[in-house]
């Protein structure tokens, strides 16, 4: 199937997120769709997917004028679209969600729907069982099986919103080989990214957006810098860190054991020095979740002990935690960070704490204004939460926190975001450690673990595998680790 | 543009919002007209008479005006309470027996002042009483939902039913009249311990102003206050409570009591200040209306009692219609149920077309 | 725009309708004498509301410029929040001048809204507010001597039952409900002990309260349940206290499930309607000529505080324009009971015969008329207890 998108333009009041847009994917090809976060992205793929509707402009299907308004009508048409965050029943087995919404009839249909089923995970090497509960499942494979389902809905063309995002090299191994697959069977591809390395390795044509217009396109070979200037107008710094000298033992973990994600955490023992950059590595869902959440005191532990500066945390509720100066930013900002219905200013009221019965939104007004602009988030004081796209959401996370803090810890703290937001939440971050502050971070990006951290974890099916300082190590031994062989 | 997105997108969202509920607000009020005239035309009287009588029954006259403040106050009382667990995102639908305890709290107090001496003394020691039975009563319900896991809503349901038993109970027990066992209510108050009023409008002057409080206050504490700000955190998302290292359970446990004791002290204005005793029904139903009054008001704390004043003109003046129109007088009752379901489907399209509306994107 | 125009058309729609209901009212203002009713239950019950309401329709035919309006259904848990000034008032606004209110427990709520208006005239029936001086200067006090009725109910019972087990569905417990379900029993032990001559204590007359004057679901005893209650476990005559027909209608049940089963019900003149193979008959209210004396003194003014309880009329007890009180027989009474009422009637009416005569003791063997004394109005206005011999609680529990 053919698709051409002509003058494409989706208004929110006066905000312009698509503005002109034009836009051709040839049938059996993989194409790209790059730009920086809140370039308009997204928002194109919704429409055409018939999840939110257009202002102006027209969707041809095969040189056929197309107007539809839900996504049923859009995959009907033969589109289909993996958005950002699973759109499925965690309750529920992937079975049953495989079988949501084709299951018609009263019939029990489930051994027919069982084979279909795993035909297609064995047709993409895929790796996903169905008798298992999709909450229990990763990022990655619940977009797997989001992605089987909409295949045997009989989708011919396939959008991908920021498929990479939050998954492990294995799954986008895997992912990019089913995708590749998917186009040499003649079906069409379009895939949603800010990372450029995502689009080399696997489109045949990028189009990249900026600021809700097109800003060029390319074909095989890139050329990496013309399209950095494309996205951003001009490339971006990399990070730069400076070596810091540690200083006492904030955290000590001796053979703490938890529940929580499919592997649980177990018998884990480390410990942590001030101005410590430690990186979390490992397949997601591998512990790394648990053990962020055990050091921050929102998981209690089953079994072991912990101590902050010596101090015997067993027993203590979050709040003995909160004052002991450990902060924790999860890796979904608006499920578990942030509240998406309040403004810039009341999070900072929030944060002011104190005994005061009344809320001094004065001082919350100031401090809101003062920090959104050293920390740059876009935004007025007034600007609620969900509105911020996701590198403001991070950077509000941040300017949130306190100064005294002993202990971050962050769950893939880039999860998301496009290169320029990436390092400046690294060089912000630094500066943390320089006050010997000790900063924990997972990330499922490898390079950017061997980049940043000072001393890598890695995780391996709920322990930790391996415990190195960065410069003991390399990007090949530490991939053997994350599979499993030390 | 990157850069002025945030600032067009607040005001921009303030805009809509205000342009967004009248809107709303235009559409409810004709779905609502034309589903309650299709059920009157049904019924073979004239709709706009019935309109006429409705209208003229509840504005039509001072006392009229009057006798829908009266029903206005618990309902205003009950709104504000919800508007506290609304906030926090709980479903107090225990409300109603909330109504209930707060007038028997209310009651059990006045039964030691019947000899109509020290009546101001009991008076506000029946009110203290009254906001504190409330209070409890809800107290229950967010006990059992912060430490036990059950949802508010079953728990509320829950409750009502046993505050419903135990006034049944003590009506038709304890507290019956001498030597009488009759559903039709405690022994009539002395009319010290009535609540008083200016008879000319029958209107309460300090009813009144206790609801008028109740709304000042809970605008102030909703919107200037620390607790007003974390029950809307948290109603936004409690599993951020961690970050701003919030108590979830206190705050639960706050705007449970908070709900109660507005609801119980509605229950001491329906005792004191219009049945003159406890009787079955005492609570009216208003803590069930005040549920859908703040939903239909979104939640908001100055539309909220405008709405709970069209629902008392609703009460007070359908009774016009077995009265003039000789419509079945269970007709008016049928009219009232559309009317809330009118409203409601209104509610349920305007949530579902702001979500899609409100997509955000990257 | 085009929702706007529409918008537009509705208020001028509106605006206009109310124009002519206003002129329609001003046309209609030669200003007849307008008297409101407040009735309990529905006005079509086929029960003690209905008689209420037919009584004022009575009024309206009897005498020329009357007009009645009313409100049925005036109860808390019917109309919740509507208290009884409130309904005063709005008769008031449109113009009633005299107000009948038909319930026992509208007593507090009328003598609020007569203070409140002096200038309108207040009927209150049931009550005793004027015997206690509870009473101001404009309300008065009206009921029936239904103790008759009852005393007939309870007659034709007893000489209809099988078994000699009498049921009695109870309303509410205070002193009418108390002295009518006497009456009931002192009626049906003439029959049994006199009439009859069979075994005094081959004779059960059991009292069951339900808590209100009918049904209110979750609130009170369900009415149905217990006359279902009464058939199952032996008693063939059930009679109704309440103020709806459940009695009747559960009888109809039994008779087609093969059983034998009686009943009486209560109040409406039109309540064994429908159901002639098991109504026995029903003492009933005619409310007319009650209603009449007192509008007729208000028209002219001479309205005043008392308390009217009015007999029936004993040369025909079922003239619709003298007897407040009378029994309507019913198609399942046979032939020689309805012998034996004539003559019970015509005792009654002649002051041959008083039941309430000495000695009559009260539930717990106090004495309620010493032997040989013959209570006065207030004894039996006053009943404290149930008499000895019948079943069933005296007060609540």
């Amino acid at each position: 199937m053919r698709i051409e998108l002509r003058d494409m333009h989706k208004h929110y009041g006066s905000i312009k997120a698509n503005n002109g847009i034009n836009l051709t994917v040839e049938e059996g090809t993989i194409h790209g769709i790059l730009g920086e976060n809140g370039a308009g992205k997204s928002t194109l793929m919704k429409v055409l997917a018939g999840y939110i509707p257009k202002t102006g402009g027209e969707i041809i299907i095969d040189d056929k004028i197309q107007d539809y308004h839900t996504p049923a009508d859009a995959s009907r048409r033969g589109i289909g679209m993996l958005y950002q965050e699973p759109l499925d029943y965690p309750p529920l087995t992937v079975l049953e969600n495989f079988m949501i919404g084709q299951a018609g009839g009263v019939s029990n249909k489930t051994l027919r729907f069982r084979e279909k089923l795993e035909d297609l995970i064995r047709h993409f090497n895929f790796t996903i069982d169905p008798d298992v509960r999709v909450k229990q499942l990763t990022v990655g494979e619940r977009q797997q099986l989001e992605m089987l389902r909409l295949l045997s809905l009989g989708i011919e063309v396939l959008i991908l919103d920021e498929p990479t995002t939050g998954i492990s090299d294995l799954q986008k191994e895997a992912l990019f080989n089913s995708l590749r697959r998917l186009a040499s069977e003649g079906k069409s591809v379009i895939l949603v990214s800010h990372k450029l390395k995502d689009s080399e390795a696997l489109c045949d044509r990028v189009t990249v957006l900026r600021e809700g217009e097109v800003t060029g396109s390319m074909e095989k070979p890139y050329d990496a810098n013309e399209l950095l200037s494309m996205m951003f107008g001009e490339p971006p710094l990399p990070s730069t860190r400076s070596p810091v000298e540690y200083g006492g033992t904030v955290l000590s973990m001796k053979n703490i054991s938890g529940l929580g994600e499919r592997t649980g955490l177990s018998r884990c023992t480390i410990d942590v020095r001030e101005g410590e950059m430690i990186g979390l590595a490992g397949l997601e869902g591998s512990g790394q979740g648990v053990f962020l959440r055990i050091a921050a005191g929102i998981t209690k532990p089953t079994d072991g002990s912990l101590s902050f500066f010596g101090e015997d945390m067993s027993g203590k509720n979050l709040h003995a935690f909160k004052k002991a100066g450990v902060v924790f930013l999860p890796a979904s900002r608006l499920e578990e960070g942030l509240m998406p219905d309040l403004s810039i200013q009341e999070h900072f009221a929030l944060k002011e704490g104190g005994s005061s019965f009344f809320v001094k939104w004065d001082e919350a007004r100031s401090e809101s204004r003062e920090k959104t602009e050293k920390f740059r988030v876009k935004g007025t004081p007034d600007t609620i939460a969900e509105a911020l796209s996701g590198g403001n959401q991070q950077r509000l996370m941040l300017s949130l926190l306190s100064k005294e803090s002993t202990l971050l810890l962050l769950e893939q703290p880039t999860r998301g975001l496009d290169v320029e937001s990436t390092n400046w939440v690294w060089w912000h971050l630094s500066k943390y450690c320089l006050r010997k502050t000790a900063v924990i971070f997972s990330s499922t990006d490898l390079d950017e673990i061997m980049s940043i951290a000072d001393r890598i974890l890695v995780f391996f099916d709920g322990t930790i595998i391996k415990d190195v300082k960065r410069d003991k190590t390399d990007t090949k031994e530490l991939a053997k680790a994350i599979a499993g062989k030390v | 543009m990157q850069e002025s997105n945030g600032i067009n997108t607040s005001v921009s969202r303030r805009d809509n919002a205000i342009a967004r509920f009248s809107r709303d607000l235009v559409i409810t009020v004709l779905v609502v007209v034309s589903f309650t005239t299709l059920i009157i035309v049904l019924a073979g009287a004239p709709p706009l008479a019935a309109y006429y009588h409705i209208f003229k029954g509840s504005l039509g006259s001072w006392v009229k005006l009057g006798h829908v403040i009266r029903v206005w106050i618990p309902l205003t009382l009950c709104t504000c309470g919800l508007l506290y667990t609304f906030r926090i995102g709980l479903w107090n639908i225990g409300v109603e027996g909330q109504v209930i305890m707060g007038a028997v709290f209310t009651t059990y107090v006045l039964r030691f002042g019947m000899d109509g001496r020290m009546a101001n003394f009991f008076l506000i020691a029946a009110f203290t009483a009254g906001v504190a039975g409330g209070a409890l009563w809800a107290l229950i319900a967010g006990y059992l939902k912060t430490k036990g896991g059950v949802n508010e809503i079953f728990a509320g349901l829950g409750l009502n039913f046993v505050a419903q038993g135990i006034i049944l109970w003590l009506i038709f027990g304890p507290w019956k009249r001498a030597g009488i066992a009759s559903m039709s209510g405690t022994e009539l108050l002395p009319r010290e311990l009535w609540l008083s009023y200016v008879s000319t409008i029958r209107l309460s002057p300090l009813g009144l102003s206790l609801a008028l409080c109740a709304i000042i206050v809970t605008a102030i504490m909703l919107r200037y206050t620390k607790i007003g700000l974390c029950l809307k955190a948290l109603g936004s998302n409690p599993n951020a409570a961690h970050i701003f290292d919030l108590n979830t359970r206190l705050y639960m446990l706050l705007a449970m009591v908070f709900a109660g004791g507005f609801a119980g002290l509605a229950g001491s204005m329906q005792v004191t200040g219009v049945y003159h005793r406890l009787i079955p029904a005492i609570s009216s139903n208003y803590g069930y209306l005040a549920l859908l009054v703040a939903m239909l008001s979104n939640y908001n704390v100055w539309i909220g009692p405008v709405v709970a004043f069209f629902f008392a003109c609703l009460n007070v003046g359908s009774i016009q219609l077995p009265m003039m129109l000789q419509m079945d007088s269970s007709l008016s009752g049928v009219i009232q149920g559309a009317l809330v379901l009118a409203a409601l489907a209104v509610h349920a399209w305007r949530i579902r077309a702001r979500r899609i509306a409100e997509e955000t994107w990257y | 725009m085009k929702r706007k125009i529409t918008l537009l058309l509705c208020v001028f729609c509106f605006l206009f309708s109310l124009a002519i209901v206003q002129s329609g009212y001003a046309a209609a203002a030669d200003k007849p004498f307008t008297f409101g009713l407040l009735l309990v239950g529905p006005y079509n019950d086929h029960g003690y509301s209905q008689a209420h309401y037919e009584g004022g329709e009575y009024v309206e035919r009897t005498i020329p410029g009357t007009k009645m309006i009313y409100i049925d259904k005036v109860n808390p848990a019917d109309r919740p929040g509507i208290t009884i000034p409130q309904l005063v008032d709005d008769m008031v606004e449109k113009g009633a001048e005299l107000i009948i209110a038909n319930s026992d427990d509208m007593k507090d709520g009328i003598r609020e809204a007569a203070r409140m208006h002096p200038e309108t005239d207040f009927i209150h029936i049931s009550g005793d507010d004027v015997i206690t001086g509870m009473a101001p200067k404009n309300l008065a006090n009206l009921f029936g001597r239904m103790e008759y009725g009852k005393m007939m109910a309870g007659f034709v019972a007893a000489m209809t039952s099988q078994t000699g087990k009498i049921g009695y569905l109870g309303p509410l417990v205070n002193d009418e409900t108390r002295r009518l379900a006497s009456s009931c029993y002192l009626g049906a032990r003439y029959a049994w002990e006199t009439v009859l001559k069979k075994d005094p204590a081959d004779l059960k007359f059991q009292v069951t309260w339900i808590g209100f004057w009918f049904n209110i679901p979750g609130v009170t005893a369900d009415p149905t349940q217990v006359a279902q209650n009464f058939f199952n476990s032996g008693y063939d005559v059930v009679i109704s206290g309440i103020d709806t027909t459940e009695a009747v209608v559960v009888a109809n049940q039994k008779i087609k499930e093969g059983k034998e089963a009686w009943a009486i019900p209560y109040d409406y003149v039109g309540a064994c309607e429908g159901a002639s193979a098991v109504c026995l008959g029903v003492p009933y209210f005619n409310w007319g000529p009650g209603y009449v004396s007192f509008i007729k003194k208000s028209m002219a003014g001479t309205f005043a505080s008392e308390w009217l309880w009015l007999s029936p009329d004993w040369k025909d007890i079922n003239n619709i324009d003298t007897s407040t009180i009378g029994f309507a027989r019913g198609g399942a009474l046979s032939a020689e009971s309805g012998i034996a009422l004539s003559a019970f009637i015509s005792d009654l009416g002649a002051g041959k015969l008083n039941l309430f005569t000495g000695p009559l003791f009260y539930q717990d063997g106090s004495v309620y008329l010493k032997k040989g004394a013959v209570a006065t109005d207030k004894e039996i206005w006053y009943m404290k207890q149930l008499l000895k011999g019948m079943s069933g609680q005296s007060s609540a529990k």
